[in-house]
């Protein structure tokens, strides 16, 4: 079987590659993306120390629910996530990240 | 429970608490004010009177109000009840209950709030027993502030009136410049004395050098040359009289200004005569015998007749404490005991004559008032004479006293004494001539008619006090002093002098003013009236140099710190700094989404580094 | 043997697909393209859980996050009618720092996998995994780091899943002898009995959260309007 270590490097590769695609990217709806990547990575992790955590055999399932719940979250994260990009297009006629500037000036 | 032995508490807290309901109960209610301060000085007189008639209650408990670990820091309460203390109480409850009579028939009809009014006359009573009664400098000080605390009061009744609001302000004020040196001087008798306490110090001034001594008896003495107007502070109590007459009766002319020279006493007697060195004494006595002559040449000239009344006392004050200073207590203290009843009689007289004449208070507005008035008249006259030393009235007596002790001890306090004497006549005649005799001069003075029941009682009750009390069968357990004995006609060197000051000063003013058929004062109009009318330009130096000079000269500099230090360099480079850092930390607000992500990732690693491997 | 390296080859496969198109997700400029790129990543994922054992996650992770997410993403990018993102050379710059920050913290990441306890010989350079709870929450776990042995099931492969210790968990009733005649966890039973016992509130919660979400989008969505 796969050790624990290779699920951990995946998850952090998909984490890194998440954290770099939020700090490159302008289109927020991609940045949107990448965070839920990130989500995702965490949730890999999650399920990865399930197994490794479990005693005789069985997993921990508590784990897995914690992960459940991540996912849950993050559909609701991305309604309104997706709805504020919406609003936030009707107002700017834009979704560049760079545009949301004015609470600086 | 036996409490009996703590009836003397009654004489501080009946005025107090009669003052507190007064002020928060009854402001809608002024004849229930009056009523209840009026018993209440009945109730003290009448203890104070039982007290001096032989009541025994045994000793007053202490009640020690700040506690600490050192028994000489403690604040005890304490009451002494020794025959100075309770005549001199005779003297403040008498007077008081007298003027709070009066104060019914004067204050009759004022539009201003006179439940105020009483409560400041039972504020005024508590504090002023306060200081007859503490046993200790503490509570004396503390009596100290709160007498002066009533006389702003009372100065300010009248609050709307600017000249009232002023003069209360510059009497408080004056005051507090003298309790400095007091409190000072109270400091100095804890440190070298090692007590607080009248009983403790007898005896310890032997022990400690003479140069510490003068500067600790000056400090004190500080004290007593605010509250009794002596001469470098003497400015606040002639616009003090701004307050209803009364007040200036009770306060300002027989009780509250005379603490200073019952502190002086109080002190002389527990500390000992020996711990007041000749320096000392010679201050003292310098200080009253330079206001006592001040104030009568500055008396000549005034118009008011409150303001002529107001020099005369601070003329006798200065009498008292030059007493004082030449170590003669018992006459000052006789003097003291004299002068304020017939101070109070003059002033009540001169508040009724007011009243009739319509608030008038300029005595060449009035004239005539012989026919008009005759009972006040006659016992402002009986006031008179008694002050001027009239042989067989009261201050005919105790101005031979200080007379005498100054001929003893220091003969040029004797001639200055003589002098102030026949000043005094001149001015005291000046006003009765001008006031009473002759026609009318106004329409007030015209309409004039005798003065009630709630006044004429107190002057006539005060007349008669006048009159007697410098006999010795009074005068001996009357007079604030242990062991007094009266002075009586003693043929000598005092008698004639003073006699001859009597008479030049009758000439004088006779000669003058005649029998009241002048118009406008003789004396008026050349450089020396003028110089006279305006205080010898006291007032006007300390505004000048005082106010305008040194005051004023510190706020420029404190202006100056102020504006260029303070504001200038330290708020600037503050601001300076401040608005630099703010820049500087300003690119992290830079409103760019991925910068601010670009610090989270940051802190994450950091997180990590920090979290896993434990950096 | 073969099993173990056929397991081992499948995954090696699946998360290369996935980070490739974790990384095509970052890099197509047509967002169309990243979502796309994005499902399939998702969908590696699930497999990934599959392999794992953790049927319900994989099937979870592919409805929600392939299904659903996804075509909500694809919606609102065809909604708004999004255009490629321009070159500039602000780009080329912000990404030398996004993939330096993210190589920093794979590295960090891949560091404290390999060196978790039981997995090398030299001793474990991340002070936390080596100490055990109690200890971390006491205090330094510096002192902890002389004994790197102190926990060792990370080493080594995930242990094998055991169906009949798992039904005996499920159904505390039934026989040693009956539990070793199952083949294979049903693991929605063993996670919903913990769901609904243990996490019962934060599940009712996470509900009220996913309405409140309905309900905020559809506030946040609509038109304003202007009277």
């Amino acid at each position: 079987m796969i050790p624990l270590a290779h699920y951990l490097i995946l998850s952090g590769i998909l984490f890194s590659i998440g954290l770099a695609g939020v700090l490159i990217r302008k289109n927020i709806i991609v940045v949107f993306m990448c965070l839920e990547m990130m989500l995702t990575a965490a949730n890999v992790a999650l399920v990865a120390f399930s197994r490794a955590q479990g005693t005789a055999g069985v997993p921990v399932y508590d784990a897995q629910v914690l992960s459940l719940f991540i996912t849950g979250i993050a559909a609701a994260e991305v309604a309104i996530g997706l709805a504020l990009i919406v609003a936030m297009f009707r107002a700017r006629r834009t979704v560049e990240s760079t545009a949301l500037n004015s609470l600086k000036d | 429970m036996n409490m009996i032995h703590n009836l003397p508490w009654l004489f501080l807290l009946l005025p107090l608490v009669v003052a507190a309901i007064d002020w928060v109960c009854l402001n809608k209610h002024p004849r229930l004010a009056a009523t209840l301060s009026l018993l209440s000085a009945a109730a003290t007189l009448g203890l104070c009177i039982a007290y001096l008639t032989g009541l025994q209650t045994g000793t007053p408990g202490v009640y020690t109000w700040m506690p600490c670990s050192l028994e000489q820091l403690c604040l005890h309460l304490g009451l002494v009840m020794d025959p100075l203390a309770m005549r001199m109480m005779l003297v403040v409850t008498g007077i008081g209950l007298l003027v709070h009579f009066f104060s019914i028939g004067y204050m009759k009809g004022d539009p201003s709030n006179l439940s105020r009014y009483y409560a400041g006359l039972s504020i005024f009573m508590f504090s002023m027993s306060t200081i007859v009664l503490a046993d200790n400098l503490a509570m004396t000080f503390i009596g100290w502030e709160m007498v002066g605390f009533s006389s702003y009061l009372l100065i300010g009744h009248w609050f709307n009136k600017a000249s009232a609001a002023d003069a209360a302000k510059k009497a408080f004020i004056t005051n507090r410049v003298g309790d400095f040196g007091f409190l000072l001087g109270i400091l100095l008798t804890l440190g070298f004395f090692g007590t607080m306490n009248f009983a403790d110090m007898a005896g310890k001034a032997a022990g400690i050098a003479p140069a510490v001594l003068t500067v600790t008896i000056v400090c004190l003495f500080c004290g007593a040359v605010g509250k009794s107007a002596q001469f470098p502070l003497h400015v606040w109590l002639p616009d003090a009289m701004e307050g209803p007459t009364p007040v200036s009766a009770l306060i300002h002319a027989a009780t509250m200004v005379a603490a200073g020279v019952y502190m002086l006493v109080r002190l002389q007697v527990s500390m000992g005569t020996e711990a007041f060195t000749e320096t000392a004494c010679n201050i003292i006595a310098w200080t009253g015998a330079i206001t006592a002559i001040i104030a009568a040449i500055m008396a000549v000239q005034q118009d008011d007749i409150k303001r002529i009344l107001a020099y005369s006392t601070l003329s006798q004050l200065g009498y008292m404490v030059m007493a004082v200073g030449l170590l003669a207590g018992e006459a000052a203290m006789f003097h003291l005991y004299t002068h304020a009843w017939f101070k109070a009689l003059l002033f009540l007289g001169a508040g009724a004559i007011i009243i009739c004449c319509h608030h008038e208070q300029d005595i060449w507005k009035m004239g005539g008032l012989t026919k008009r008035m005759p009972l006040t008249v006659l016992c402002f006259m009986m006031g008179t004479c008694a002050l001027i030393a009239i042989p067989g009235f009261s201050g005919f007596f105790s101005k031979e006293a200080i007379l005498d002790a100054a001929l003893s001890k220091n003969p040029v306090f004797f001639w200055i004494g003589a002098g102030v004497a026949a000043l005094t006549t001149f001015y005291m005649l000046r006003l009765c001539i001008v006031a009473f005799m002759g026609p009318a001069r106004d329409h007030g003075a015209e309409h004039a008619k005798e003065a009630g029941f709630t006044m004429a009682l107190p002057l006539v009750i005060l007349a008669v006090m006048a009159v007697i009390s410098g006999y010795g069968f009074i005068a001996n357990d009357l007079v604030p002093f242990n062991g007094f004995h009266a002075h009586g006609f003693a043929l000598g060197l005092p008698f004639y002098v003073s006699m001859g000051a009597l008479a030049l000063g009758i000439l004088l003013a006779l000669a003058i003013y005649g029998l009241g058929g002048r118009t406008k004062d003789p004396l008026a109009g050349n450089c020396i009236s003028k110089a006279l009318r305006n205080r010898l330009y006291i007032d006007a130096l300390y505004d000048k140099v005082i106010i305008g000079g040194l005051q004023q000269g510190f706020a420029h500099v404190m202006e100056f710190l102020d504006c260029y230090i303070i504001r200038g360099i330290i708020c600037q480079t503050l601001v300076w700094f401040t608005v630099r850092i703010g820049y500087l930390c300003s690119w992290l607000q830079c409103g760019s989404l991925r910068a601010y992500t670009l610090v989270s990732a940051m802190g994450l690693i950091i997180l990590i580094l920090l979290l896993a491997y434990q950096f | 043997m073969f099993e173990t390296s056929l397991c081992q080859i499948l995954f090696c496969v699946l998360a290369a697909l996935a980070i490739l198109c974790a990384i095509g997700v970052v890099a197509y400029r047509n967002p169309v393209n990243s979502a796309m790129c994005m499902a399939v990543c998702f969908a590696m994922v699930a497999a990934i859980f599959f392999g794992m054992g953790a049927q319900f996650l994989g099937i979870v992770q592919l409805i929600v996050y392939a299904g659903a997410i996804l075509v909500l993403f694809l919606f609102v990018v065809m909604m708004l009618d999004i255009h490629d993102e321009g070159h500039s050379k602000s780009i080329r710059w912000h990404s030398c720092v996004g993939v330096f920050i993210a190589g920093i913290t794979a590295g960090l990441i891949f560091n404290v996998a390999i060196s978790l306890p039981g997995a090398t010989d030299t001793p474990c350079p991340v002070k936390t995994l080596c100490a055990s709870a109690g200890e971390l929450l006491i205090g330094d776990a510096r002192q902890v780091s002389a004994e790197p042995t102190a926990c060792t099931q990370y080493g080594g492969a995930l242990p094998e899943l055991n169906a009949a210790a798992a039904a005996s968990m499920e159904n505390p009733s039934i026989s040693a002898e009956e539990a070793a005649k199952a083949t294979s966890i049903s693991d929605v039973k063993l996670i919903g009995k913990c769901l609904y016992t243990h996490y019962n509130i934060p599940f009712v919660i996470l509900g009220f959260a996913l309405l409140s979400g309905t309900v905020g989008a559809v506030a946040l969505a609509r038109k304003i309007r202007k009277d």
